[in-house]
């Protein structure tokens, strides 16, 4: 049986890899990219909080829901190249969800506020979806995406004036504020030592999903359709069911990282649905780039990190290191045929780096 | 009814403001495929330059000129290191200009501080007309009547010119403009400076009106989106048509259904963009 797969027809015989070949013995690849760094990298945030003061772990869990934030905007803009300047309509939408129902409802669960908020927001997005998709388009049959990035625009300044508008719901301008410790059951409030490791389990099991989402076979169907849309139709993909079903994957990956936000600041405003929260979401996929699966997250530790620097040395000008990221991460970051080779991949090589050097 | 008669007046003259506003981000988008998000900022570095010269000054034209000449400059600059290396990646130039709007609304703040700015209105613009017992503000006519000035010479250029014949040509096929040996580069440059040069025009005659401070940039840029999507792409006639029909649903609905005002601008935006995404009365460019 062996012999008959090591074999290809008519072509001379392959040698089976001996055990004393040295490529052998190496440790498997998938082990030191994948589960070492993963490894790593949670036993590092799993203890980080006995080391450090209370203000950075709240840092870090900043940088863990940003890095959410924007690894849901990479699934549709880095993998399927379908640009969105709205993302944070789906953020503040799940936020605003969350918000409501426990200050106005009187839900008292977290979960169950999670999983409203789940729901609302794969609702909301199913519905932008349809005219986003349908009427304007990205890829394939759309020559310009500059009406689809448009219609997104005007999806997230459409909700966050809305949400100024319904006064009695979300608050207006002045927005909702005294959000609750997240109630995770049992009695059990959680104070922000806690509320870190449950950002950590959520975005743990939010990373995973979305690994599993990007490397399954509707995850490849996605970079096809990057690649070459036409190709996959003729092929007889669906790809605008694939366009679709991805934007309401990743806009309901958005509202949770909208829902940790909101119980992690407390507080929101309507801004947290416009465009100036969707900015953070797309600089943040360029800035980590898209061809690496956890680009957006080392984009937000490096984002976040430098706003906690800023707002304690120049908190005056910290719009002005803001802007020229963008156009540092714009004018500087490799690109090619829409992908960003930005921080991911740097870190990456480093990380290789290491370990071939110590091994 | 003279209630209404007003209101009609005052939708009017806003729109106005909106086709100057919008009229220089019209030329960019729509003839140039540019996505300039930074229109709104340059509308407002324009007003706050416009502002500081009237105010030590006092000469009116003069702050005119000056403002369309820096931010000309500075659209030069814009273009040249940045826009013109991101031909057709239209999600960077959006993206870049964010920054960019981001940088110059910091520092204005930096420069001219957080508080609101108005512009006194200049001496010989001050006053008001009445007309059959109604009384209406002079200045309002005048940004009316620049209104219809920079409609009718934007309207001659591109119908009647030959840099308006190269635009069109250019809208409807680059490639074969470009191969008939027309310097297309350099008319589009002209027309993004044109275009960058309007904003602060209208920032100028705007001030007494919108007055200045350091977050408009992003109001104002999300209204010139609105204005020129519903008015229609590639023709100035089309964000004229834009402007009004804005102008008057945001006035009228301020006056008479306030709640839904703040989100009326958005509807009628998806709207066009759903049935007709060239707008009212644009060319399909894209």
């Amino acid at each position: 049986m062996d012999e008959e797969l090591g074999q290809i027809p008519g072509g001379p015989p392959i040698a089976a890899p001996s055990p004393e070949d040295p490529a052998a013995r190496r440790v498997p690849r998938p082990l030191v990219e994948t589960v070492l760094p993963i490894a790593v990298v949670a036993i590092i945030v799993l203890l980080l909080p006995l080391f450090i003061p209370s203000f950075v772990s709240s840092l870090v869990t900043k940088m863990m829901i940003f890095g959410l934030f924007g690894m849901s905007l990479n699934l549709i803009w880095g993998y399927a190249n379908i640009p969105s300047f709205g993302h944070a309509a789906f953020f503040g939408t799940g936020a605003y969800t969350a918000a409501v129902l426990v200050t106005k409802v009187g839900l008292s669960s977290f979960w169950l506020s999670l999983l409203l908020a789940i729901i609302v927001t794969a609702a909301v997005a199913a519905i932008l979806g349809v005219p986003a998709f349908r009427v304007f388009g990205v890829g394939a049959g759309a020559a310009n995406p500059i009406y689809f990035l448009l219609a997104t625009i005007a999806f997230g300044e459409l909700l966050s004036r809305m949400a100024v508008s319904l006064r009695p719901v979300t608050g207006g301008t002045t927005g909702l504020s005294g959000i609750p410790e997240a109630a995770i059951g049992f009695g059990a409030k959680t104070n922000p030592e806690q509320y870190y490791y449950l950002v950590f389990v959520i975005g743990a099991v939010c990373l995973f999903l979305m690994y599993r989402i990007v490397n399954s076979h509707y995850g490849y169907g996605l970079r096809g359709i990057h690649d070459n849309e036409r190709r996959m139709q003729a092929l007889g993909y669906n790809t605008w069911l694939y366009k679709y079903t991805s934007w309401i994957v990743a806009a309901v990956f958005g509202g949770v990282a909208g829902v940790l936000f909101a119980y992690f600041g407390s507080t929101l405003v309507p801004n947290n649905l416009a465009m100036v929260t969707s900015d953070i979401s797309f600089l943040l996929v360029i800035l980590g780039g898209t061809t690496v699966f956890f680009g957006p997250l080392v984009a937000a530790v490096f984002y976040v990190g430098v706003e906690y620097v800023a707002s304690v040395y120049m908190p005056q000008r910290w719009p002005l290191l803001f802007g020229a990221m963008f156009v540092i991460a714009i004018m500087m970051i490799p690109w090619t045929k829409g992908r960003y080779q930005g921080l991911g991949p740097e870190v990456l090589r480093l990380w290789r780096r290491v370990v071939r050097g110590s091994a | 009814m003279s209630q209404a008669l007003v209101t009609g007046l005052n939708g009017l003259s806003y729109a106005f403001i909106l086709f100057l506003l919008a009229a220089g981000f019209s030329l960019t988008f729509g003839v140039m495929g540019v996505l300039n998000l930074a229109h709104g900022a340059l509308y407002m570095l324009g007003a706050y330059i416009g502002i500081q010269i009237v105010n030590t000054l006092d000469l009116f034209w003069l702050a005119i000129i000056v403002a369309a000449a820096a931010l000309a400059v500075l659209g030069y600059a814009l273009y040249t290191l940045f826009l013109k290396r991101l031909y057709g990646r239209v999600p960077e130039q959006g993206v870049l200009t964010i920054g960019i709007s981001i940088i110059m609304a910091n520092v204005v703040l930096w420069i001219w501080g957080p508080r609101a700015k108005i512009m006194q209105t200049p001496d010989f613009l001050t006053g008001v007309i009445t007309i059959g017992g109604l009384s209406f503000p002079i200045y309002r006519l005048f940004v009316c009547g620049v209104g219809l000035v920079v409609l009718g010479l934007l309207w001659y250029i591109q119908d009647r010119t030959r840099a308006g014949a190269i635009i069109r040509a250019g809208m409807d096929n680059k490639d074969m403009t470009v191969s008939l040996g027309i310097n297309y580069g350099l008319v589009s440059t002209l027309v993004f400076l044109l275009g960058v040069a309007l904003a602060g025009v209208a920032g100028v005659i705007g001030a007494p009106i919108t007055g200045a401070y350091p977050s408009m940039g992003d109001n104002l840029l999300l209204l010139t989106l609105i204005v020129v999507v519903v008015g229609g792409t590639g023709y100035i006639q089309g964000t004229m048509l834009g402007a009004l029909v804005i102008g008057l649903l945001d006035t009228f609905g301020k006056a008479y259904v306030p709640q839904v005002a703040l989100f009326f601008a958005w509807i009628v935006f998806l709207a066009v963009l759903l049935v007709r995404p060239s707008g009212l009365i644009g060319r399909k460019v894209f």
